[in-house]
């Protein structure tokens, strides 16, 4: 195929604006797949994702266009993930194209990832197109939403498409666009070879199937690649292209040009997002710019409730990483839990994904711990370590400087929750950077905020402040010198280490009086007195008491009716064997996730 | 011969109380067809009970002092005819004070009724009245004497306490006017909320706390005891030699078959209660089928846990008494040490849940108020 009639291109969007519906259209407009099959969407086949109406990980599909100048394209979809969680990976995409569709909801306007998003395309020299979509909507505003991209991004949006999605309405336009605006591939196909991996999954199969954008010259089955990151080798067994319904093979592909490779590849974390492929023989000179491993932020204890199915959780976990290199997991034991694994996350809706995962496809009830970042601490004796366990928060005596990561916050909201989220900002201890209206209605506000503050249930507060219309977006700023201390709980006076924090000092009195009360809240009364306490070392800066149960029994017993009683009791029992026993206290799996959602806006 | 108790279940009631969640029906239309209905089913049934010898019968309801003479006569004339009793057999039967005239007392006497078990719940009639009981205490008090004075020389009384605004001392004085009665029986049962009742469906019911409650029934316990009244059971109590010997078949695992929607049998080593509908009972006995039927589920029929195993179930049964598990008993029936099947059991004696006296193991009125914690703790379903 001509490079001058390909076009890669990405869908990007806000959560719920209608990214992969658009993507059905286009595929079925341009008879890509037929409507019959188009009833489930396509790009989005793990079920979560359908639920949810994001799309986790990026999947490409090879579409033929005859446009209305006569020619026969090939338009190369690469869709992108589209969450925050996931931003290397969406520039990663965003590198294999030329231009992107930036999908605006009409009704909506510009939401906190549209900016992050299209900022992204930007970056990456890409031609957007914006698509005004929802319009068959009572209230839509395509005029106000056209101002609004124009003046918020500062691209030409006057003769953009405008769309509905869902009916099927002026998909045409869209398609026109993509051929006449988004400029064609300009690679050298005799070049040394030079393809940019984007995405890639395991299939049993084939092993990993490697999804490349070609950039410079030209890949045949049975050559030798090497990838640049970790120069390791591997035989091509087969290349190809993507189709909707799976992998078309070819005898090559080349320059401009979207395709997978098999090579006998076993994991995932062999081929990393962003890496360059190259010939082993005559490679290329340099790979291509930015790659990086993505890095876990965000930690937690995972634990089976039920301490027999562990294994069963290690199985999961490892075939969630099959597919998922960027999930991170190791052993870890906890005195309250017991086995379970400490496992890194991009961020809170990866881990969110990860744990709905084991539990829904894998069966696995699950304990798991409040969410943590990692803290660089500088130790007197001038070791610097780096610390993503509470538990493992080294006494204060031997710190010299603790330092906690912060992330840059865009917020864009109604005028009228800005008091509120202001609030909730400085609460939550973030630093207020500049707000700046997008219209006359909605306002972006900036804040550097400790991402320990936002992992701690920011987001089910900024939205229980906005009714649910604030959206946010965040990135990694770096680190920050602060004043943390580590926050234990005792239950009848042994610490529960699942339930140890690191929290700012100015904020331990409150978070400690408040998990204290949960945990009073959601500990049943035993036959003895529980003391719960909240401790900074051996401070006690908290106190609840759990009293002691005077009564459980049933009193009456009619008619001889045994069989009440005993259901009754082995329901009780039942309740009983999910409990952890912590020295001399039983505490249900449910006490310990109450104190993870501390809903501190007004009720 | 093997010794039977009979339960005949009477699910009519002149108003529903508002506490109540058992089976019952408020319009009292049906209850001569229903009467014909129990009479057909023990006239059929008969033979399945011929190698047994029935020591207890228990009318029991739903209010079955709401039967007229004339069917209280047929139905007694029915078991009597149809069934073998043994000398002296104990014969219960329920009643409202309501409901009891000196007509139906007499009745009850002639057809050989030896114990008679009134609900009163309280004697302050704003309670009762809270309760929604159709009778005031005087009531009660005059069909009380009524009672006597027929030559009732066994009757119970039931009480009931942790009401709606109740204090232990408002209760205490509800026991001190019952024990001034000199009833030879006395139940105690504590108000249970239960979801599809009146009480349940309020929004706000001003009840007594744990703390307090856990005082109600251990100064019931003691004033109860203090006054010549045994607690042989959870919530009863009684003079010497007044134990309800049919209620005491439930905890001791004999056999008991019950008549009627919703009544519950033991009976050939199963569990089984009829469906509550007292319409469809009436319309499948009139057909000639057997009423439905539900049986327990047991680790035979099922394979969902926790279950109780046999041993289990007796352990929980028997420490519902305050005779408890006898040692010896226990194994000489299971060929196990009591406390090598459950080990548990003693680490409850220091705290003085449990006690050991006289080769058992039994509860304590402190234990019995957490006897369902302590068995889930002990038990090894």
């Amino acid at each position: 195929m001509n490079q001058k009639n390909i076009r890669n291109f990405s869908i990007i969007a806000h959560i719920d604006h209608g990214k992969s519906t658009l993507a059905d259209r286009i595929l079925e407009y341009s008879n890509a797949v037929t409507k019959r099959e188009m009833e489930e969407q396509l790009l989005d086949n793990m079920d979560l994702e359908k639920e949810r109406g994001i799309t986790i990980k990026a999947r490409a599909v090879r579409i033929n266009y005859k446009h209305k100048d006569g020619q026969d394209y090939v338009l190369n979809l690469i869709d992108t993930p589209g969450h925050v969680d996931f931003n290397y990976e969406v520039s990663r995409s965003l590198n294999a194209c030329e231009g992107a569709l930036l999908v605006v909801d009409s009704t909506q306007g510009i939401e906190a990832q549209t900016l992050a998003n299209a900022y992204l395309a930007v970056d990456c020299d890409l031609e957007i197109v914006p698509v005004i979509n929802k319009i068959d909507l009572p209230s839509a505003d395509v005029e106000r939403v056209r101002n609004e991209i124009e003046d918020v991004i500062g691209i030409v949006a006057e003769d953009c498409p405008a769309v509905s999605a869902k009916v099927g309405l002026n998909i045409d336009q869209v398609l026109d666009a993509i051929v006449e605006k988004i400029p064609a591939p300009k690679g050298d196909p005799d070049a040394p070879l030079k393809c940019l991996i984007f995405d890639s999954h395991y299939n049993s199969y084939l092993g990993v199937v490697v999804y490349v954008r070609v950039i410079d010259g030209t890949l045949k089955a049975g050559e030798t690649i090497r990838l640049m990151s970790t120069d390791a080798k591997y035989d091509v067994v087969e290349v190809g292209y993507l189709n909707a319904f799976g992998l078309e093979k070819a005898d090559q592909i080349s320059a401009g040009e979207v395709g997978y490779i098999t090579a006998s590849i076993k994991t995932v974390s062999e081929t990393r997002v962003g890496d360059t492929v190259t010939h082993d023989q005559n490679p290329a000179d340099e790979p291509l710019e930015g790659f990086k491993e993505a890095l876990p932020m965000v930690f937690s204890g995972i634990y089976p409730a039920d301490g027999a199915r562990y294994n069963d959780l290690r199985d999961a976990l490892e075939k969630l990483q099959l597919n998922d290199a960027a999930l991170s997991f190791e052993p870890e034991t906890s005195i309250a839990l017991g086995f379970g694994f400490r496992c890194g996350f991009l961020g809170l809706l990866h881990m969110e994904i990860i744990q709905e995962r084991l539990e829904r496809e894998f069966n696995l009830d699950l304990i798991t711990t409040a969410p943590s970042v990692i803290y660089k601490i500088e130790k007197t004796n001038g070791e610097t370590i780096m610390v993503d366990n509470p538990s493992n928060y080294p006494a204060s005596d031997t710190i010299k400087t603790a330092y906690e990561p912060v992330v840059k916050t865009s917020i864009i909201t109604p005028t009228e929750f800005v008091g509120g989220i202001m609030d909730l900002c400085q609460d939550r201890r973030g630093t207020f950077k500049d707000m700046k209206y997008l219209d006359s209605s909605r306002v972006e506000l900036h804040y550097v905020m400790p991402l320990n503050e936002i992992v701690y249930d920011f987001f089910d507060a900024l939205k229980s402040r906005s009714k649910g219309y604030a959206s946010l977006d965040y990135e990694l700023a770096g680190y920050e010198a602060s004043n943390l201390v580590k926050l234990d709980f005792l239950l009848n006076g042994e610490i529960v280490d699942a339930l140890t924090f690191i929290v700012h000092t100015e904020k331990a009195y409150t978070r400690a009086r408040k998990i204290a009360e949960k945990l009073k809240d959601n500990i049943s009364r035993q036959l003895f007195e529980i003391p719960i306490q909240a401790a900074i070392g051996s401070k006690v800066i908290a106190r609840e008491t759990v009293k002691a149960l005077r009564k459980d029994v049933l009193a009456k017993c009619y008619g001889g009716d045994i069989t009440r009683k005993k259901k009754l009791l082995e329901k009780q029992k039942e309740g009983k064997k999910k409990m952890r026993r912590l020295g001399s206290v039983e505490v249900t799996p449910e006490a310990f996730m109450a104190v993870l959602k501390l809903d501190d806006s007004e009720k | 011969m093997k010794k039977l108790g009979l339960y005949i279940h009477i699910p009519f009631c002149k108003k529903k109380c508002n506490y109540c969640d058992f089976y019952s029906c408020t319009s009292i239309k049906g209850l001569r067809e229903y009467i014909s209905a129990i009479c057909t089913q023990i006239e059929r049934e008969a033979p399945l009970y011929r190698e047994y010898l029935f020591d207890t019968i228990f009318i029991g309801g739903g209010t079955p002092s709401l039967l007229e003479s004339n069917d209280f006569s047929l139905l007694v004339a029915t078991i009597k005819s149809n069934l073998n009793l043994t000398q002296g057999a104990e014969f219960s039967i329920e009643a409202n004070p309501g409901t009891i005239t000196k007509e139906k007392l007499t009745c009850y006497k002639e057809n050989g009724v030896n114990r008679l078990s009134i609900g009163l719940q309280s004697t302050n009639n704003e309670e009762l009245k809270l309760l929604g009981r159709i009778h005031s205490y005087d009531t009660f008090l005059k069909n009380y004497q009524l009672a006597r004075d027929c030559g009732f020389n066994n009757i119970n009384i039931d009480v009931m306490y942790s009401l709606p605004n109740q204090k232990t001392n408002d209760f205490l004085e509800t026991l001190k006017r019952v024990i001034a009665l000199n009833p030879e029986h006395i139940s105690s049962y504590c108000l249970k909320i239960e979801e599809n009742t009146p009480f349940g469906k309020m929004e706000y019911l001003p009840l007594p706390d744990e703390d307090e409650e856990y005082n109600m029934y251990i100064s019931m316990c003691e004033l109860l005891t203090k006054n010549s009244y045994d607690q042989y059971e959870i919530s009863n109590f009684s003079k010497k030699g007044y134990n309800c010997r049919h209620n005491l078949k439930y905890w001791l695992s004999e056999d008991y078959i019950g008549i009627g929607p919703s009544a519950h049998s033991y009976f050939d080593g199963k569990r089984y209660s009829y469906i509550e509908s007292t319409e469809q009972y009436i319309k499948q006995i009139k057909e000639n089928q057997i009423p439905n039927k539900i049986y327990e589920q047991t680790e035979e029929n099922t394979h969902s846990s926790p279950q109780m195993s046999k041993m289990d179930e007796y352990v929980m049964l028997k420490m519902r008494l305050s005779s408890g598990v006898n040692r010896e008993e226990f194994e000489s029936k299971f060929g196990e040490a009591l406390e090598v099947a459950y080990p548990k059991i003693t680490s409850f004696i220091q705290s003085e849940y449990i006690v050991y006296e006289n080769g058992a193991y039994s509860f304590t009125p402190k234990g019995f108020f957490v006897s369902n914690y302590i068995l889930t703790e002990i038990l090894k379903f």
